[in-house]
């Protein structure tokens, strides 16, 4: 008796009926049933466009994203068992991390690896929305939630690397906070709040702590819920050809008041369904949950993949008298160390602040729905140039700050001297 | 001369009574509890090293030197008869500069600064601080990091 026969089985007993409704759906009817029973999956429609599935359009990045997020949840609920928000303590609990606990080095190492994908797979999942157009209307809000998103993980990011209390996690909370502190106005206060006072000590540490595991990644959960919803009620993926019917408001005042009205009649536009063409479509179970299930073993394949043949790296206990040197923070903060190396004014608070400014307005900006669906659409060639060569000098600063910079932040050429030690960042 | 007509609905003086004493109480409690969440987090005590130190007897160093005082992260110059207590805190973003030949270089981005303290090149906006000196009654130099003095005032023995 394989798997699928035993779960058939299972399925078919009396206490399966009362846990599945359904059982393993026989008809269209049943796939749908399937679909909506269930609690885990109603979170989806029954019914998706084939257009959605096109792994050539998505990339699936949303997804990974949403996958490396539960798996940061899952190994962060498990390192919680072991670690101590203490400057005393925190760093011996790394090491025992490492040398006691059974996978205890596996679990952080897991950990570690799925954060360092995460901001590359969330980076990558807003390249491909701006470069497909699935930021205009009706979509403007959840690129919106999007960006902040985005900040979240990043925020998620940095509070988490102060944690294991080494050398990098000391001088690169120093170096975060004293940028924050040269916001106009605002900026010493905040730098006082985040620290719980003047130095960076015990206080900040605890504030990280509670930040990193409960305050942000609450925050993020939420707002990843609020992403999915939209998702579905702005129509779904965007695809090429969609009725621009959906973004047109029902006129209210125009209905008869004497009627009462069911819950789909008040839905947004014309509803999401019209001008989807039958046979566009395909049941969600099981393309769609196929599909999803075989990109979350990719998922975890890989970043076991590397937890396997990768430590995390920890530096030296934190020394509050010396800074490495170079002192370098991970990968996708060494563009804008970079740019602070020039002014921290400058680059650390007017350059990030624009960024996130054009993020957050650009949809309100950008309305025009054309080569919505598309990659670099011809219409859009202007935007996808502008976004480029923004594309282009993060990148450019982040190669710059992490191959070419030595020690005292000086120029080295990374094929004749050797790099200074960069093990695992 | 009647009442000016108007479009849309005539907010009768009561209900804008209620809205606006429904607007101003939930804009009052929204923002009592936003600062008094912020006021909650800003701590009142804060448990770190007094800015105030004692750095030992003035013949605990000797004429020219210039020594790195670690847990304090200053500098203390003794040149004659005269002590000067220097920052090692790059003004940039809080690194701890080290000592080169011309003077004071920054790990962290590269800020240079002149033997004096004076920026020569990097990010640095400002110049390392100087730091009162001065003699405690057991005649062992008071460093005071709370108070910055100008470049040109030493404690005098």
């Amino acid at each position: 008796m394989g798997p699928g026969s035993l779960w058939s089985w299972f399925a078919a007993t009396r206490v399966g009926r009362s846990i599945f409704r359904v059982g393993p759906p026989q008809s269209n009817l049943e796939r749908s049933q399937a679909m909506v029973s269930s609690f885990l999956l109603h979170v989806q429609p029954a019914k998706v466009n084939r257009h959605a599935l096109r792994a050539s359009y998505s990339l699936g990045l949303g997804l990974i994203s949403l996958y490396l997020f539960l798996i940061l949840t899952g190994t962060g609920v498990l390192l919680m068992f072991y670690y101590v928000p203490s400057t005393t303590q925190a760093y011996d609990r790394m090491k025992d991390l490492q040398f006691v606990v059974s996978a205890g080095l596996f679990v952080r190492n897991m950990h570690r690896w799925a954060a360092h994908l995460m901001v590359a797979s969330v980076m990558l999942h807003m390249c491909r929305v701006f470069y497909t157009g699935a930021y205009k209307p009706p979509r403007e809000f959840n690129w919106l939630v999007g960006v902040g998103l985005f900040l979240t993980t990043l925020g998620l990011s940095f509070t988490g690397y102060l944690l294991p209390w080494d050398q990098l996690a000391f001088w690169a909370i120093t170096v975060g906070t004293s940028i924050a502190g040269y916001a106009p106005v605002v900026g010493p206060g905040l730098k006082y709040l985040m620290l719980g006072g003047n130095i960076v000590g015990q206080e900040a540490l605890t504030r990280f702590y509670a930040l990193h595991v409960i305050v942000l990644p609450a925050i993020a959960g939420l707002m990843v819920a609020v992403h999915l919803f939209r998702v579905r009620k702005d129509g779904g993926l965007s695809r090429p050809g969609e009725s621009a019917d959906t973004v047109q408001s029902l006129a209210l005042d125009q209905l008869p008041t004497n009627k009462t009205y069911g819950l789909m009649e008040l839905a947004r536009g014309t509803t999401p369904q019209v001008g989807q063409n039958p046979e566009d479509e395909v049941f969600s179970w099981p393309h769609l949950i196929f599909r999803e299930l075989l990109l979350f073993l990719v998922v975890v394949a890989f970043v076991l993949f590397l937890a396997i043949f990768w430590n995390a790296p920890l530096e030296e206990l934190a020394n509050p008298i010396h800074p490495p040197n170079p002192a370098k923070a991970p990968w996708y903060f060494l563009g804008l160390q970079e740019l602070v190396s020039y002014s921290a004014f400058w680059g650390g608070v007017v350059v990030p602040a624009l960024i996130v400014t054009a993020l957050v307005v650009l949809p309100y900006v950008d309305r025009r729905r054309v080569g919505v669906g598309r990659w670099f659409a011809r219409e859009r060639r202007v935007a996808t140039m502008v976004f480029s060569v923004c594309v282009a000098a993060a990148i450019a600063f982040t190669v710059i700050g992490t191959y070419f910079r030595g020690p005292n932040w000086g120029w080295v050429v990374p094929w004749r001297t050797p790099p200074p030690a960069m093990e695992g960042r | 001369m009647g009442p000016t007509p108007r479009n849309g609905p005539v907010v009768s003086r009561r209900s804008f009574l209620q809205l606006s004493m429904g607007w101003i109480a939930g804009t009052f409690a929204a923002a009592a509890t936003a600062l008094g969440t912020m006021r909650f987090l800003e701590p009142n005590v804060v448990f770190e090293p007094a800015q105030k130190f004692k750095a030992g007897a003035p013949e605990d160093y000797p004429d020219g030197s210039i020594t790195f005082l670690e847990e304090e992260r200053v500098f203390l110059l003794r040149r004659g008869n005269t002590f000067r207590c220097l920052s090692a805190v790059c003004t940039h973003l809080g690194c701890t500069v080290n000592r080169t030949e011309g003077g004071f270089h920054c790990p962290c981005h590269g800020s240079v600064f002149s033997p004096d303290g004076v920026v020569e090149s990097g990010p640095a906006p400002k110049p390392l601080t100087w730091f009162l000196v001065t003699l405690s009654k057991d005649s062992r130099l008071l460093v005071d990091k709370g108070q910055s003095v100008g470049i040109d005032k030493y404690l005098i023995l």
